[in-house]
């Protein structure tokens, strides 16, 4: 009789529990989807500044040097090995 | 006049000592007395038997010594040792530490806990040393942070400030996840009140399907002190398990197709969306159930401390020396349950079957669940229904396994990060849970 009551109440635990453990999370999806319309919205990350406005001519030429040597080695290269 | 004064100091001393030996009648001085008075008489063969009877040798051989069990609570619950427990018992507790130590050392089983936890049971299966006793290490220890749960909660302060909500934020709805693989709690509840257990106990033995050490601690003190060896040492060794347990199930309940689903990059993460989102948990569970607040308000200040950026140096104590002072002491302290008259009894074996079945209901719940979410989604946002076993907390254990199953199907597919999702909602999920469980109690 006793087994059978403890069972009984073992199952309203568990929709008590699950019900509430739903409740919150269901809560919380919630509110984290709220709480990101409002701050993507009025209070965006600043976005970082990126490096190509930073790079100056100097920059550039340099850049273009290194992938012109790199290239013509990658030919000599191959042609050593031809 | 040289031999008067000694004479005279000779007989000062011994009347001291006579007296002295009267006048004392307590506790701690009659070792020292008997010791003093029955020099003079003793044989050789006295002495050698005396200090036998003080060998451990002699404690594990005689089972009929009276040797009292060791609690941390002092004398008052402390009771005589049955024949098992003092001799047979300790033996196989030993045999039981050593399997630990192998699987901590050779199998890289959640070795940061195992290997304190083992070690304090070694030292609590010494006999006549009384270690776990309210004046040994390992009581002292028990009571400085397990009896009143304090060491869980600085766990969980320490895993808060390890803790990134970004996937969850971005991707909110994979919480869900976290919420159905609680079911492994309350489902084995009702299976352990099945096999007999009583209700608090059943409460505390199913917290284990959270797959988390410091809330399982946390609840079997408050509900089931008797059994906190047993539980804690079968959440962390099923939480150890996670690559062994999990990856037959997921496969199980999912088919090849699903498996191979690829999920869409998730979006970045406000800065102040993640400062926020301690606070907001920490709101909820102080409205809908402030039992909860002890573990998710430790939790939350670990997190909050780390997203503010401002005080690094205390996120960094939090997450590194402190919580692995905090390990130390907290698997020394479990490690003194596992003395034979508190570990080898019939319920052990009860939850551990109860603790492997509380893990595997909530894995295969977060599965079927992830399943049922990936049917009513659309195109552009499929859920791998892998991800729904990173439910159960064991962070971040169970999300890399999810990825590792998921890149065997289809090599290049990263779910990690999808699965860090279900797997800090988890965490959260099985602190409401415990906080039901003890407001039901309360």
């Amino acid at each position: 009789m006793e087994e059978v009551n403890l069972v009984a109440e073992s199952f309203k635990f568990m929709f008590l529990g699950m019900g509430v453990v739903f409740i919150f999370l269901l809560v919380l999806i919630e509110v984290m989807k709220l709480q990101a319309k409002i701050i993507t919205k009025y209070f965006p990350d600043e976005e970082p500044v990126t490096p190509v406005t930073k790079s100056s001519k100097d920059e550039e030429q340099k850049r273009v040097a290194a992938i012109i040597g790199a290239v013509s080695e990658f030919r000599k290269n191959k042609q050593n090995k031809v | 006049m040289k031999l008067k004064q000694l004479l005279l100091s000779l007989l000062f001393i011994f009347t001291i000592a006579i007296s002295s030996a009267h006048a004392s009648s307590g506790h701690d001085a009659p070792v020292i007395e008997e010791g003093k008075q029955e020099y003079q008489s003793k044989t050789l063969s006295e002495l050698a038997s005396s200090f036998w009877a003080t060998t451990g040798i002699n404690a594990i051989l005689d089972t009929d010594d009276g040797e009292m069990t060791s609690e941390p609570a002092g004398p008052s619950a402390e009771r005589p040792m049955t024949w098992f427990e003092s001799s047979l018992g300790r033996i196989i507790m030993i045999i039981i530490v050593f399997i630990l130590f192998y699987l901590a050392i050779a199998k890289n089983f959640e070795p940061l806990l195992l290997i304190p936890i083992a070690f304090g049971g070694l030292l609590a299966n010494i006999p006549l040393a009384h270690m776990g006793g309210e004046h040994g290490m390992l009581g002292v220890i028990y009571n400085m942070g397990i009896a009143n749960e304090f060491f869980p909660l600085l766990i969980f302060m320490g895993v808060g400030a390890m803790t990134d909500f970004g996937p969850l934020l971005a991707n909110p709805k994979t919480a869900i996840l976290g919420g159905a693989a609680q079911f492994g709690i309350f489902g084995s509840l009702i299976g352990a009140v099945a096999i007999g257990f009583d209700l608090q106990d059943a409460s505390a033995i199913s917290i284990i399907g959270g797959a988390d050490g410091p809330t399982s601690i946390f609840i079997a003190n408050r509900l089931a002190p008797d059994m906190l060896g047993a539980i804690a040492v079968a959440a962390y060794s099923y939480m150890a398990l996670v690559p062994v347990i999990q990856p037959p199930i997921m496969r199980a309940l999912t088919t090849k197709e699903e498996r191979r689903i690829k999920m869409g990059v998730l979006r970045k993460v406000n800065k102040l969306e993640k400062l926020v989102f301690p606070i907001v948990i920490l709101m909820l569970s102080m409205l809908i159930l402030p039992e909860s607040t002890p573990l998710i308000g430790a939790f939350a200040f670990g997190n909050f401390a780390k997203e503010s950026g401002v005080v690094d140096r205390l996120s960094d104590t939090m997450q590194n020396s402190l919580i692995n002072i905090v390990t130390i002491f907290l698997g020394l302290g479990v490690g003194s349950k596992l003395a034979a008259d508190k570990f080898l009894v019939v319920e052990t074996m009860g939850i551990m079957i109860i603790g492997l079945l509380a893990f595997s209901a909530g894995t295969a719940v977060g599965v079927l669940m992830a399943r049922l979410m990936n049917k009513f989604s659309d195109k552009d946002n499929q859920i791998n229904p892998l991800i729904g076993a990173a439910g159960v907390s064991a962070v971040p254990m169970s999300a890399r396994v999810v990825s590792k199953v998921g890149s065997e199907e289809r090599p290049g597919n990263v779910l990690l990060m999808h699965a860090m999702g279900p797997n800090v909602a988890g965490v959260i999920g099985s602190a409401v849970a415990a906080g039901v469980l003890l407001s039901i109690f309360k």
